[in-house]
């Protein structure tokens, strides 16, 4: 089974069509081809359906790489299951 | 500054932006400041620009690239975008540029229908073209900044390059051979090719001295991407025909990030678009406080409509005024504008600049009386027009009529000679500053399974201009989730570009059509915006 790190991979790979992404915590939007504000969207909706949570807009904003949305990612995750 | 000037008959924009510069006096001149997303920055001078040109130009040739040939960039902003654009120019093949964030079926769209010979792009770009490639019969070769291999279907550029010399002579380039090709999007069919020739440049070095007031010591900052007219116009021919400086930014937008560079570069013109100003105004003003910007003396923008509160807003936090400016990609240069020396009327497009003639003509062809709406047309010819739709003489001349360019801008002329865009005479949306078909995203959108129907328009949006507003019918027995507006979303992205996804998309029982079954984009728009669709008679119920 993917961790949850993998799983993030995975939905990189389906929202910018590209099954070679392979992102690390320090992967930024710069670092990703088509990853614009707009596509932004589209990403954070996925990430958001795949594990059942939901981003608050402020977080969305500050993140500067994966490993920020990450931290935010695991962090619901983790109220989510207490 | 010195008004630029031909010499020996020589017409060439490239010979003009580098070997030029360096014959007089400029070749160890900065040309461009480099700085990349992560801050990392290099500085290239004339005779760099002229150097590593002259390199893509002997490798092209090498390659049987010839006069005539079209030839692409797929590339973000970053040097080789420059070198490679130039370098297809002095060889006087055609140099395309591709905006680096479309998908697979706009470049097949674009390469196909130009027939292109060549794609210059990198690494991680490759995969959207290969998935075009089965489309482009034409296309002969893929030349790849950053590849370190050839494999069968792409050739690695650097130990190419590193093999071609850096001289070149330019051969004497007549005024109406062509030169830049960029694709734009009309409200029917395909995107179209508009072909401009050599001696736009012109008109380009004119309205950059004199709009853009560019001057010898300038230090120049133009953020539009070298994929739209913008971007080659005012990003690269204009501003080193007059051997000015230049600084190229290859990240993204960052308020913060734009402000250090404004101030520590010290930028002294600065062309954005108002998309970009309408999103510094909503961050917090504090930013701002902290950043000094009295080197920079004029912002001018370029896209769409500047609302008046940017001006209110620029000049409260900034202390700066805004002149905006207006052109097309067939234009090829600034027409009409708000520029220093002349009063700015906030909201207004300002005048057309002196060596053009403006009119705004009736549906029957004749001058509107001041404040009356009608067509915005320019007086043909002038030297950066476009010369042709490429492939397409019916919508050329469709625009040309009378001896007039008719813009398919509405807009009417006030007591003082300024000009007031008043909306568009087609479907045509402007997003951010970005032209899209309606028909590209209608028919990208048919491509999902389950849509049966689809119909697209513009709808007002504060920060974007206009937003794309999709309206959808499903097959029968599929039903609408979330799961299926994003698939719908992440589709249009990839096949397209984000630019053109929709904002909104709204399910409808049945498209509008009129009997003829065109979409009646009208009564959508209407409906959208909860106001009278009007005469509706002509709808096939």
């Amino acid at each position: 089974m993917m961790n949850t790190f993998e799983q993030l991979n995975a939905i990189f790979c389906k929202v910018f069509y590209d099954d070679d992404i392979k992102i690390t915590r320090e992967t930024t939007s710069e670092d990703v081809d088509g990853w614009d504000s707009l596509s932004h969207l589209n990403l954070v909706v996925s990430v958001e359906k795949h594990f059942g949570i939901k981003f608050n807009d402020a977080e969305i904003a500050k993140w500067k790489n994966v490993g920020e949305l990450m931290d935010s990612l695991e962090q619901l995750i983790q109220q989510k299951q207490h | 500054m010195q008004p630029f000037k031909i010499t020996c008959n020589q017409y060439n924009i490239a010979y003009y932006c580098t070997r030029y510069q360096c014959l007089n006096g400029n070749s160890q001149k900065l040309a461009f400041r480099y700085i990349g997303h992560k801050g990392d920055s290099c500085d290239y001078s004339f005779e760099d620009l002229d150097g590593q040109s002259n390199r893509y130009a002997n490798l092209l040739t090498q390659l049987g690239i010839k006069k005539g040939d079209i030839v692409f960039t797929f590339l973000p902003k970053m040097p080789e975008q420059f070198f490679a654009f130039l370098g297809i120019l002095k060889t006087q093949a055609v140099a395309g540029t591709l905006y680096s964030n479309f998908g697979e079926e706009a470049l097949a769209d674009r390469l196909g229908d130009s027939r292109a010979v060549a794609v210059i792009t990198k690494k991680s770009l490759l995969k959207k073209l290969m998935r075009a490639l089965p489309q482009l019969e034409h296309l002969k070769y893929i030349l790849v900044v950053d590849g370190t291999e050839n494999d069968e279907k792409a050739l690695a550029l650097p130990p190419m390059l590193s093999n071609a010399s850096d001289k070149f002579e330019v051969s004497v380039t007549g005024p109406d051979a062509p030169s830049v090709l960029h694709y734009t999007s009309g409200s029917t069919g395909k995107p179209k090719g508009v072909q401009h020739v050599h001696k736009s440049i012109l008109t380009q070095s004119y309205t950059a001295q004199h709009v853009l007031n560019l001057q010898d010591e300038d230090f120049y900052w133009c953020t539009a991407d070298q994929g739209w007219v913008t971007g080659t116009s005012y990003g690269i021919i204009g501003p080193w025909a007059l051997g000015v400086s230049q600084l190229h930014y290859g990240g993204a937008y960052n308020a913060e990030t734009w402000m250090e560079l404004l101030e520590n570069e010290g930028i002294t013109k600065w062309y954005t678009a108002p998309t970009a100003l309408r999103m510094l105004m909503r961050e917090d003003k504090k930013i701002f406080k902290r950043f000094s910007l009295n080197k920079l003396h004029y912002i001018f923008s370029v896209g769409e409509p500047l609302n008046p509160e940017i001006n209110l807003w620029a000049a409260e936090v900034l202390g700066k005024e805004v002149y905006d400016t207006w052109f097309q990609t067939e234009t090829g240069s600034i027409m009409i504008c708000n520029r220093p020396g002349i009063k700015i009327k906030p909201g207004s497009m300002g005048r057309p600049i002196d060596i053009i003639e403006a009119a705004i003509l009736s549906e029957g062809g004749r001058p509107c009386p001041v404040g009356e709406t009608g067509h915005l047309c320019i007086k043909t010819p002038w030297d950066s027009m476009l010369t042709a739709y490429l492939n397409n003489e019916a919508a050329f001349n469709e625009k040309i009529k009378n001896g007039y360019y008719y813009t398919g801008d509405m807009a009417f002329c006030d007591e003082e000679g300024y000009y007031h865009f008043v909306g568009r005479n087609d479907d045509v949306i402007n997003t951010a500053g970005h032209l899209i078909s309606p028909f590209e995203v209608e028919s990208t959108l048919l491509e999902i399974p389950e849509i049966a129907e689809s119909a697209v328009i513009g709808a007002p949006d504060e920060l974007l201009f206009e937003k794309v507003v999709a309206f959808i019918r499903l097959k029968d027995h599929v039903v609408w989730t979330d799961d299926l507006e994003l698939k719908i979303r992440i589709f249009l992205s990839n096949r397209l570009s984000s630019i053109a996804t929709p904002q909104d998309i709204r399910l409808i029982e049945e498209v509008p059509k009129n009997k003829s079954g065109k979409i009646m984009r009208r009564v959508l728009k209407a409906w959208y915006m909860g106001e009278d669709p009007g005469d509706i008679s002509t709808m096939d119920i």
